[in-house]
């Protein structure tokens, strides 16, 4: 469990900084088992934060959300560091994007919490439909620990984790400035299981299988919106000369969406999976990104977001790469 | 208005009768998410959902919608596309949603007459289903509206334990219901004061309320208030709560075309999308989220009531259960009533 009061004794002392602009972090939402993102402009705001493990946001997207409106005469950058709390996965997105040169080091300043996982709201809200009121949800050892209604449920911390979070390999953040709490020790590995009966399957099962899930797709971007790694100026699906993709929403044009997204992301995706919590129609979209997670490992035994020095794989060549893949 | 029964097993041989005389549309399990589907038989409806998460909006304003097709080049002409006028069904829709389409007509038959959705609109019966079982963001009881409320539909089924209680509002509805007579029966004063039992229960499901009183007024004075900045901070501009709102009307025009053949389509837009009022010359006039979210509660808050005396808000809840940041209207427009201003 993070203790919440060092926690908040590090936003303020980070918000309290004159080269900080606000400090990023989660505070309860607005009913059941909702947590929200809150940005502390003041030491008044660091008192409302919290960390339980409902806190699912990866918060690394803000900094990439910051608006840069044109200066007005005699008007300066604001170029102060935005504070973020975050997870092992979120650091992940946060050192990449670093490699990228998209942020800085000293861009941003990091309170770092080690994590054991985080509960996925689909299924907690299946289990306890209903919650209008704040529920609190606590950790004790291998159960999560929930009182609702007045009733304290003891559930296993499997039945209720993101599928990401059982394989993940990375709770500790993996760069920080103030760190909450000790390190954890994880023996977990990722087998990508899910990934294997998916590669078993004929081509023609396949194809069924993402034709159903690409059918749902609105189109709304909310996994593009959601994810700390898409920060072009101008996504590619926004471009109106050339059109790579047409505004039609349909099976050819949503299959060409997802392709691109998952490609664009590729040796870059770091696995926090907001894009499939932030899916409205339920498409498992961290299959595809796995699916290319796992090959890049395979191949060039890279895995992303791990060092900040190191380049990105699509900017490095190496003369012991294997090229089986090549004709 | 007619009061009827319905047998509940009789409901398979009901929708499939309906389906003799119209295209049906229902509520359909598709993979994870409950949706409005052409069923070709009854056994495909899922009854058993607390709504769809696409409203069936979607049905009537498409989200992708040809409007005409086109031959380009010097020898170009205009192909008109006949607009489907077949005589359709959406079966279980929900009382809220029922409402957002009294809501959208306004904007598709004010100023112009948009024959796309209106000849839709003209053709579909809407037979609705009470919602005995709200969900945890349903909010209709704040606009005065009820669960179970038969006021925008033509039919109105209630569970009222074994079977439902059918009220038949208007002459569509007749219509309807006259090709399925043999199975429904007249309902007795009991059978009515059980409606009206369901209808309170289910309302009293509902918790959350939003606070509306003197909405309109007060948007006028704190337009420039610094409290839209403190909404909208966390807002990651994705486009989930206009898509999945039943109000939400905004499209863009497009023309598509290969060498030899184009189509002139529309396809639902969304104001939380810089693209939306991005000018010709790159000027922005909401150029930041804040500009945009705060355009879409004036929206729905103010504009709408001022032109329509309506608001553009139903209780659904769908945009609370899907922002992946939890953005809630009900919290936004209950505090911005709150502001100083």
């Amino acid at each position: 469990m993070v203790d919440e009061k060092q926690l908040r004794d590090a936003v303020k002392k980070t918000v309290s900084r004159d080269d900080v602009k606000y400090v990023v972090g989660y505070k309860n939402g607005t009913y059941g088992f909702q947590v929200t993102p809150v940005f502390a402009f003041s030491l008044e705001d660091a008192d409302k934060f919290i960390f339980s493990p409902l806190c699912v946001n990866n918060l690394a997207v803000y900094p990439m959300l910051e608006e840069k409106l044109p200066l007005r005469k005699g008007e300066e950058e604001d170029t102060r560091k935005i504070g973020l709390v975050v997870k092992g996965c979120d650091s992940r997105a946060i050192v990449q994007i670093i490699q990228e040169k998209g942020l800085k080091r000293e861009d941003v300043v990091l309170i770092g919490i080690p994590c054991t996982g985080v509960i996925d709201p689909k299924k907690i809200n299946a289990k306890f439909p209903h919650q209008t009121k704040t529920v609190d949800v606590k950790e004790d050892g291998e159960k999560f620990v929930i009182k609702v209604n007045g009733t304290t449920h003891k559930i296993p911390k499997d039945e209720l984790l993101f599928e990401k979070c059982k394989h993940c390999e990375n709770p500790n953040p993996v760069i920080y400035d103030i760190l909450i709490g000790k390190e954890v020790k994880t023996s977990k590995k990722e087998n990508y299981e899910d990934i294997k009966s998916l590669e078993k399957k004929s081509l023609e099962e396949k194809w069924d299988y993402w034709k159903k899930q690409f059918e749902k797709c609105i189109r709304c971007y909310a996994c593009r919106d959601a994810c700390p790694m898409c920060y072009c100026k101008e996504c590619m699906v926004d471009q109106l000369s050339p059109q790579w993709i047409r505004r039609s929403v349909n099976l050819s044009e949503n299959t060409a969406w997802h392709l691109m997204r998952a490609f664009h992301l590729a040796g870059r995706c770091i696995g926090c999976g907001e894009c499939e919590r932030a899916c409205p129609m339920d498409i498992p979209l961290t299959k595809l990104n796995k699916k290319i997670e796992k090959d890049i490992k395979e191949m060039f035994d890279y895995t992303p977001g791990i060092d900040a020095e190191e380049k990105p794989l699509l900017a490095m060549f190496k003369p012991d790469d294997p090229e089986e893949f090549i004709l | 208005m007619d009061r009827l029964i319905l047998p509940k097993n009789k409901m398979s041989e009901f929708i499939n009768a309906i389906k003799t005389k119209y295209q049906v549309f229902a509520p359909v399990e598709n993979d994870g998410v409950t949706l409005f589907k052409q069923i070709k038989d009854s056994s495909e409806v899922n009854l058993d959902f607390s709504n769809s998460k696409v409203p069936p909006k979607a049905l009537l304003f498409k989200q992708t919608e040809t409007l005409f097709k086109f031959t380009p080049g010097t020898k170009g002409k205009i192909d008109p596309v006949d607009i489907p006028n077949e005589k359709t069904v959406i079966f279980g829709i929900r009382p809220c949603d029922a409402k957002s389409l009294t809501i959208l007509d306004h904007v598709f038959k004010n100023d112009f007459e948009d024959p796309y959705y209106l000849t839709k609109r003209e053709n579909t019966v809407l037979v609705g289903l009470s919602c005995n079982q709200p969900d945890v963001n349903c909010f209709c009881t704040s606009f005065d509206d009820g669960p179970a409320s038969a006021e925008h539909v033509d039919i109105l089924l209630t569970d009222i334990g074994d079977k439902y209680y059918v009220e038949v509002k208007s002459d569509k509805g007749k219509q309807l219901a006259k090709t399925v007579d043999k199975l429904l029966r007249p309902a007795s004063e009991n059978d009515g004061e059980k409606k009206k039992e369901v209808e309170k229960k289910a309302a009293d499901i509902i918790t959350r309320h939003q606070k509306t009183d003197g909405i309109v007024d007060k948007l006028d004075k704190i337009f420039d208030n610094p409290f839209w900045k403190n909404i909208a901070v966390k807002c990651l501009g994705c486009g989930t709560c206009t898509y999945l709102c039943p109000t939400c009307h905004c499209f863009d025009i497009q023309d598509e075309t290969t060498m030899a053949k184009g189509a002139r389509i529309r396809v639902w837009d969304s104001c939380m999308r810089p693209e939306y009022t991005l000018q010709a010359s790159g000027y922005n006039p909401r150029p930041t989220r804040m500009n945009r979210v705060r355009n879409r509660v004036y929206h729905k808050y103010s504009y709408y009531p001022k032109n329509y005396d309506i608001i553009a808000c139903v209780g659904c809840g769908r945009c609370i259960d899907n922002c992946p940041t939890n953005i809630d209207i009900i919290d936004v427009v209950t505090k911005a009533g709150e502001v100083k201003a």
